[in-house]
């Protein structure tokens, strides 16, 4: 049941100007804020989760979710549709098409789905990445950027304010831009 | 033969338990870890302390905060004790926290580990690697035990999987299956203490909403509830 006060929409910012992005959580970023002001995105503990982020240069506009699983299955009505990559990329998209996003100009990033338990039968963060590369195809999306796989948790920052992606694994010291 | 209760999950959407079921998950809890640690206490040699089962009904999105830090970095040790992650059980124990326990055995008087040298679980030597698979084992084994000896049903832990990570990175493939279907977990949490080595841990038993309806029925058969 959607309505206009979303329940997984985060706009808090803690005192820095960041946002901390729960799972199964969104956010976007628009020219709402003035220039330079867009608060930071982070994950702190991205393992099998994928972190995804659409952005369009062009217009101004970026959002990004935090991703659980590969698939909503029974299609329920949910409300949290980011916890699964194919509501997430289907909703992502419509909500920046909303703010005026166009289809041509959207790119995608897509970040995490690492194999921590490297033992277990069922390799969650494999199958995130399947379904969210299936999801972006289907909508024509295009990937400029990646990070994804291993089996080392990750920690991401988004900087809306010149799209800049730093990802580093947890146990390193240094950022790296993608 | 699996017996959903209804109940269950009506209460668990509205964050609140029954007071029977708290109690009745408390004490699983309770006998669970005890039986563990005893067991721990003998392998060390060494006595432990351990505090009362706390009981959390947690929304998905704050699992990775268990620890206030989410960048604590933590051996995690990972038993799953049903098919279907229905019933997992988790260890965690700070790098800090672990490195103090291994250095505090006679063996290792002559080449401690350095706490700033182990960043992946690569780093740690052989001797190391398997004292921490060994309490892994044996706490999962008498967790497990005691909870199987209660309801007089069958609990075995698969081969415990080990892994190094910022205990956020940690969490979020363990309760992906058992969020799925709903939006709140159900944690049944440990704590314990060797304060002799510096030496601090977390049990984590996560059961999905089935295997709770499995255990009250157990339950209610062994001891006409």
């Amino acid at each position: 049941m959607r309505n206009n006060n979303r329940i997984d929409l985060v706009k808090d910012e803690r005192k820095n100007g960041e946002i901390i992005l729960p799972i199964g959580h969104f956010t976007l970023i628009n020219s709402e804020y003035k220039n330079s002001s867009k608060p930071k995105i982070s994950i702190y503990g991205l393992g099998s989760c994928i972190a995804l982020i659409l952005y369009d240069k062009m217009h101004d506009i970026a959002g990004m979710s935090h991703i659980l699983l590969p698939s909503s299955k029974n299609g329920q009505v949910e409300n949290y549709p980011h916890k699964f990559a194919d509501s997430s990329v289907k909703d992502l998209m419509n909500e920046m098409k909303k703010k005026g996003a166009k289809l041509d100009n959207i790119k995608a990033a897509i970040i995490g789905g690492a194999t921590i338990f490297k033992h277990q039968d069922s390799k969650i963060g494999v199958d995130n990445i399947r379904s969210i590369k299936k999801e972006l195809r289907k909508l024509k999306l295009k990937i400029s950027k990646q990070d994804v796989g291993g089996f080392k948790g990750r920690i991401i920052k988004f900087n809306p304010n010149n799209y800049s992606i730093l990802v580093k694994l947890t146990q390193e010291a240094d950022f790296k831009e993608i | 033969m699996k017996e959903k209760d209804d109940s269950i999950l009506d209460d668990l959407n509205e964050n609140t338990l029954s007071r029977e079921l708290n109690d009745t998950l408390m004490e699983l809890g309770n006998i669970g870890s005890g039986n563990a640690i005893t067991a721990l206490s003998k392998l060390l040699d060494k006595k432990i302390d351990m505090a009362l089962t706390i009981l959390k009904v947690v929304p998905f999105w704050e699992v990775p905060y268990l620890y206030e830090d989410p960048e604590t970095r933590v051996f995690g040790i990972l038993s799953k004790i049903k098919d279907n992650d229905d019933l997992i059980f988790l260890q965690l124990y700070t790098v800090e926290s672990a490195i103090n326990l291994i250095n505090g055995l006679e063996v290792k008087e002559k080449s401690p580990l350095q706490k700033d040298k182990i960043k992946v679980l690569e780093d740690l030597d052989d001797f190391s690697l398997s004292i921490i698979s060994e309490i892994g084992n044996i706490v999962a084994g008498h967790y497990s035990s005691a909870l199987a000896n209660l309801m007089s049903i069958r609990l075995v832990p698969d081969v415990p999987d080990v892994a190094l990570e910022n205990v956020s990175a940690l969490i979020d493939s363990i309760i992906a299956s058992n969020c799925e279907g709903n939006n709140y977990s159900i944690i049944i949490e440990n704590r314990l203490n060797l304060d002799e080595l510096e030496f601090k841990g977390h049990f984590f038993l996560i059961p999905s909403m089935e295997t709770i309806a499995h255990f009250i029925h157990a339950l209610n058969l062994k001891y006409d509830f």
